[in-house]
């Protein structure tokens, strides 16, 4: 995959600050980081340290106070069609986010219908499809009240690859779920990378990450601290920080 | 089955009977036995409020009072009607009107049908002079003096006058140029249009009053209408009506009576062959019209057995200079009324000296005796000090009217009365395409098949609440995702409105539209708004605020994740609203929606400000009319409250049906 050199997500020097009542928050410091195309990349890192908010940013649920994204060629800032981007770039999140007055299957087709302007019967022949590469077919007509936070994270997984995306990104997926339902949602995943897609987890599932991950990224307070090989990030880090935060985890 | 086995778990002793053989055993309780099961699970005091509601609403609706009042407020609407609307139709050809006459003879027939056309057909004559350009036997060209070319088919040419000039033929013409149908549609198709164009009109009346009578019988015209039958068609000589009643008002041209039954009467005298009104005839003793009276003197006066006394005095207390035996009221003198068995035995008394006078109201005739008897007793000592005066309102009149004819099919006759339908309805049919124009078109009769005439009451406060408040969605809707915008133009707009609007009293609001708003409208623009339309925008502004901050709190509430997500997978924001946010907020604001429903159904109400027929106007009338507040309000009442609760169970069973799996 990585025979074309050129990065597929080229971020540089990217600020973001958030102005509340209490003071402005810095929560990206000067980041830099590059992903090729079919790079699995985790990012870990203490809570607050800005990894959600990287992940936005790459999807323009943010604006960028300073630096420049690259998103497949195009960069975000003054992008004319910033939807376009978006349609190339699934998201997943902590918290699902599932349509709730929708059906499984209405959730993957929805966007099909609506942006990619795909026929009913196409969309829901695809909808299927994906249902049964997650592992849920039966589940096609329920709603997102009557699944299991693992169900439900996977119909997510389905709607976002619906799209047909570039690149995938993952926030925390596995977080809010039952431990006997991480593994369902991790193998899913595991099997997305296998296939040689671009994507960025944030994830503190060390399985996960050493079995998938061509690269890990450890962030603190805003700033990327160190990046390598999982293997070596996790058992033999270079930077105090990321001791002391790996020490807390494992 | 694989839970056969944990049914039967011995661990488990309630299940030794299994669940089927109970079934089998006691039999599926009856609908019947469930709602008394129910009822009885009911607090006793619920029971109580409850059956003393039913038997209030029991006795309510089936009162005579009460019905009467439910009709008033309900505009009393009919099933159905056959007359949809009046309509003024014109059209350019006249030939296609006159002439659809149906039954009696020809002659006498033909001119009543003509002069009732008159009122309902109009021509409207044009007179103009010109120069024949050319001439067909069909039409006439003519140029005018202001040099326009006009073409006027001959059949429609009323009188024409020619004269020869140097520059040609100079003609002038009257022609018909439109005619004018009145009348009421009684039937439309794609093509054509059927118009009463006279009301039928038919009258009962006592077989008493015939004092002559002719009748032919038109056999009936079995090929062209197989299954009818022949039709009587009489001339009656009418006795004219004798109508009794009190005298309101008494003119040269006119006469009103007030009806024992309560109903007035107004009657030309024209129409009157005779009537009696009472007459005040008073006599005086010649020795006592001179005598100073002092006071405490008794003054003896006379009457008649069986005269209207109170009104007699009443009439002569109307009266001025009456010689001072009579002036008995102004509380120098005692009057004593003494009664007689006649007009002569009172006179005499009155020339005796027995009494000082005489009272006395009777009609014409009897008054006659009174003359007769001074012509027969010139020595008698009594005198009429005034000339009889004829009474001008109060008293008992009774008229006859003139004898008549009236001719006409007999629809009903029994022995003691008959019915005659006098003028029978007469149908225009127009071709649509002959229609130049339709001036007005006014519903008809109030009924289920003709919707559009019911405009009072009950029908008036649904239907414009129901327009009024999706009106108000469609405000609160825009005004609502304003609110939730970013862009301080339509966020500041938005705000404006919904926090001006919600600070002014509903009924500010409505007096604007109709007092304010409407007016300027009509004055600077084209828009001429109707009272109805007056107060559905009074009360579609009104809500709209409040429809709007449901609306952006129901749009608030869903969580920003649904947002990102939806955007996230590409799609725009007005997509995202569309399809993600606004469905989702739609069930939230379902309830709240409801309750504004019922609350604007109450407060639609205050439209009455506006002189709109509404359910609470047509009740004040009623009460005004009838004095029955208690009736007329608690009805108004029950329906409001009927209106709601039917509206709020609605609104319940959407609400449990918007609800999402799992
Ligand atoms: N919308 C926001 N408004 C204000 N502060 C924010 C917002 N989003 C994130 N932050 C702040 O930015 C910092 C980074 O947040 P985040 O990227 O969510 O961290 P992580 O995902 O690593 O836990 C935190 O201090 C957080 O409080
Ligand atoms: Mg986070």
């Amino acid at each position: 995959m990585s025979q074309n050199s050129e990065p597929i997500i080229k971020i540089r020097n990217i600020h973001k600050r958030f102005h509340t009542l209490r003071g402005t928050v810095h929560a990206l410091n000067n980041v830099t980081l590059d992903v090729m195309p079919g790079e699995v990349v985790v990012v870990v890192g203490p809570s607050g340290s800005g990894k959600s908010t990287m992940l936005r940013c790459i999807n323009r649920l943010e604006t960028i106070d300073g630096g420049s994204i690259v998103v497949d060629g195009i960069p975000l800032t003054g992008a004319r069609n910033i939807n376009k981007v978006r349609a190339e770039v699934g998201m997943v999140f902590q918290s699902f986010n599932l349509f709730p007055d929708r059906t499984a299957l209405g959730n993957i087709m929805l966007a099909q219908r609506v942006v990619r302007k795909r026929r009913r019967a196409e969309a829901e022949a695809k909808a299927h499809d994906l249902l049964v590469k997650v592992g849920i077919p039966e589940k096609a007509d329920a709603y997102p009240g009557q699944l299991s936070g693992g169900q439900q994270q996977r119909v997510a997984i389905a709607r976002a690859l619906a799209m047909d995306p570039k690149i995938m990104l993952f926030d925390e997926p596995t977080s809010a779920l039952d431990p006997e339902m991480i593994k369902e949602v991790l193998d899913v995943m595991m099997a997305l990378a296998k296939e040689g897609m671009t994507m960025i987890v944030v994830s503190h599932e060390m399985g996960f990450a050493r079995a998938a991950a061509d690269r890990a990224v450890f962030m603190d307070m805003g700033q990327i601290v160190e990046e390598d090989v999982p293997d070596v990030l996790f058992s033999n880090p270079s930077h105090e920080r990321t001791k002391l935060f790996l020490s807390k985890i494992l | 089955m694989p839970d056969e086995s944990s049914r039967t778990d011995p661990v488990q002793p309630a299940s030794v009977l299994p669940p089927e053989h109970s079934g089998e055993g006691i039999p599926e309780p009856s609908a019947y036995e469930r709602t008394i099961g129910w009822l009885a699970s009911l607090p006793w005091w619920a029971i109580i409020l409850g059956v003393v509601a039913v038997a209030v609403l029991y006795s309510m609706l089936t009162s005579v009072a009460y019905q009467r009042v439910i009709r008033f407020l309900t505009d009393d609407p009919q099933s159905s009607t056959t007359d949809l609307f009046s309509v003024v139709q014109i059209v350019g050809e006249p030939q296609s009107i006159i002439g659809r006459y149906v039954g009696e003879t020809e002659d006498s027939v033909q001119t009543v049908i003509y002069n009732l056309l008159d009122d309902v057909i109009d021509h409207h004559l044009v007179t103009q002079t010109g120069f024949i350009e050319s001439e067909s036997p069909a039409a006439i060209t003519v140029r005018t003096l202001d040099n326009q070319l006009i073409t006027i088919p001959k059949d429609r040419i009323e009188t024409e006058e020619r004269t020869e000039d140097r520059d040609g033929v100079r003609i002038t013409l009257t022609y018909i140029d439109r005619v004018t149908v009145t009348g009421i549609m009684t039937d439309r198709d794609d093509d054509t249009m059927t118009i009463r164009t006279v009301n039928e009109e038919t009258t009962t009346f006592s077989t008493d009053r015939i004092l002559s009578r002719e009748s032919t019988v038109i056999p009936c015209d079995t090929d062209a209408n197989p299954g009818c039958e022949d039709r009587e068609v009489v001339t009656i000589e009418r006795q004219g009506e004798i109508i009794t009643g009190t005298l309101n008002t008494l003119s040269q041209t006119n006469m009103s009576l007030a009806l024992p039954g309560g109903d007035t009467r107004e009657i030309r005298q024209s129409d009157v062959d005779y009537f009696h009104v009472p007459t005040l005839t008073i006599a005086i003793n010649q020795d006592r019209a001179d005598q100073a009276i002092a006071p405490g003197d008794e003054v003896r006066i006379a009457f008649v057995e069986g005269t209207d006394i109170t009104a007699a005095l009443e009439e002569l207390n109307s009266l001025e200079d009456i010689p001072v035996p009579l002036q008995y009221a102004d509380g120098e003198a005692r009057a004593a009324l003494v009664s007689y068995p006649d007009i002569d035995a009172a006179l005499e008394a009155t020339g005796t000296g027995e009494v000082s006078g005489l009272v006395y109201l009777a009609s014409d005739e009897d008054r006659l005796a009174v003359a007769d008897w001074m012509d027969e007793n010139p020595d008698s000592g009594v005198i009429l000090p005034t000339p009889p005066r004829e009474c001008q309102r109060g008293c008992e009149v009774t008229v006859k009217l003139v004898d008549e004819t009236i001719s006409g099919a007999v629809l009903e006759e029994t022995d003691d009365e008959i019915t005659v339908q006098t003028v029978a309805p007469e149908f225009v049919v127009l071709d649509r395409d002959s229609i130049l124009e339709n001036r007005r078109m006014e519903p008809g009769v109030c009924a289920l098949n003709n919707l559009r005439g019911c405009n009072a009451g009950i029908f008036l406060t649904l239907r414009v609440t129901f327009i009024a408040y999706a009106l108000a969605l469609l405000i609160g809707l825009i005004i609502g995702l304003m609110r939730v915008q970013h862009n301080p133009f339509l966020y500041a707009f938005s705000t404006l409105y919904v926090e001006v609007i919600r600070g002014i009293p509903l009924l500010v609001i409505l007096l604007y539209a109709g007092f304010v708003v409407s007016p300027w409208l009509r004055d600077n623009t084209p828009i001429s708004l109707s009272d109805e339309w007056e107060a559905i925008i009074g009360l579609a502004f009104g809500y709209g605020a409040f429809i709007a901050e449901i609306f952006r709190a129901g749009i608030q509430s869903i969580s920003r994740g649904q947002m990102e997500a939806a955007r996230s997978l590409g799609m725009s924001y007005p997509q995202a609203m569309r399809y993600v946010i606004l469905p989702q907020a739609v069930r939230v604001v379902l309830p709240p929606l409801g309750n504004d429903f019922i609350a604007m159904l109450k407060d639609s109400a205050l439209i009455s400000v506006l002189a709109l027929p509404d359910l609470l106007q047509l009740g004040r009338l009623y009460v005004s009319r009838t004095f029955r507040a208690f009736e007329g309000y608690n009805t108004v009442a029950i329906l409001y409250l009927l209106m709601t609760l039917f509206l709020s169970m609605l609104v319940r069973i959407i609400e449990r049906r918007s609800r999402l799996p799992g």
